[in-house]
């Protein structure tokens, strides 16, 4: 992902700013790293570039 | 509540599904249908678009011969692998994992969003609806396709046990509830069955 669509991306739970953390480039884009909520906290990872912005229920190994 | 109205086993069905999905697709939402969808929106000022729901990327590929670049999302990691083997990671579509009714993006975002194919797994539609309306700039479009209700009783009560299937009447409750306006509805299909997807249009308010 390009680091400035961080602007159009928000926490899914609570809607507030999300903050990049740990981020490794590859050119211009954000290829792995965190997006963690400025309000609650919970944390988003970046895999290969895609953003997983499920919320932590809807998560691979979260029962159902 | 049909039995793909469920999350969690919606994920597990495209788990498998997917590997088909692209062959089984276009019996029921075929390339002419995707056009005639696109018809009913208005593309000009370069709009921001998100397709909610991606899947496979059926859908963005037509919104990509009106627009640039499309931002994607969608719960299964395994539709989005056909998805990105069409566009890449790192081409015109912008891709996000997440869930429909909780949507990742932020308030008055997009000039158009639009969702095919998704809709009947939503365990709420009204609420869905709602966030999409949030995610919209004020007279943002939206542009849903979904299943319509097959007239006949036995296919009707089949239809319903599986996911949500509904008619113009509860299409037109369901968006006027969610804060929509200029509600409008538009019947496509195959020649075969010319009625089996009904496909909604509307406007945030200004």
């Amino acid at each position: 992902m390009k680091e400035s669509l961080l602007e159009i991306l928000c926490c899914p739970l609570d809607k507030h700013d999300l903050e990049l953390e740990d981020a490794e480039y590859e050119e211009n884009e954000v290829v792995s790293g965190t997006l963690i909520c400025t309000e609650c906290g919970e944390r988003y990872p970046i895999e290969d570039g895609i953003p997983n912005l499920l919320p932590p229920d809807m998560r691979e190994g979260t029962p159902a | 509540m049909g039995i793909l109205e469920n999350k969690a086993r919606a994920r597990l069905f495209y788990k498998y599904l997917s590997r088909v999905y692209d062959r089984i697709n276009p019996f029921v939402w075929t390339e002419e249908m995707r056009a005639d969808a696109l018809t009913l929106l208005d593309f000009s000022d370069d709009p921001t678009v998100l397709d909610v729901g991606c899947g496979t990327g059926f859908a963005t590929e037509g919104l990509l011969e009106h627009v640039e670049e499309v931002y994607a999302i969608d719960q299964s990691e395994h539709q989005l692998e056909q998805a990105y083997a069409k566009f890449g990671k790192r081409g015109p579509v912008h891709f996000h994992r997440g869930d429909a009714e909780r949507l990742p993006f932020a308030t008055d975002a997009f000039d158009v969003v639009w969702s095919s194919g998704s809709i009947e797994y939503w365990p709420d539609p009204v609420r869905t609806l709602r966030e999409f309306r949030r995610v919209l700039k004020p007279g943002g479009q939206v542009l849903v396709v979904g299943p319509n209700t097959p007239d006949d009783p036995i296919a009707r009560r089949l239809a319903d046990a599986m996911m949500l299937f509904y008619d113009e009447y509860e299409a037109d409750r369901m968006f006027k509830t969610a804060g929509f306006e200029e509600v409008r509805h538009a019947f496509m299909g195959p020649s075969y069955s010319p009625e089996v997807a009904i496909t909604t249009v509307a406007r945030a308010p200004e």
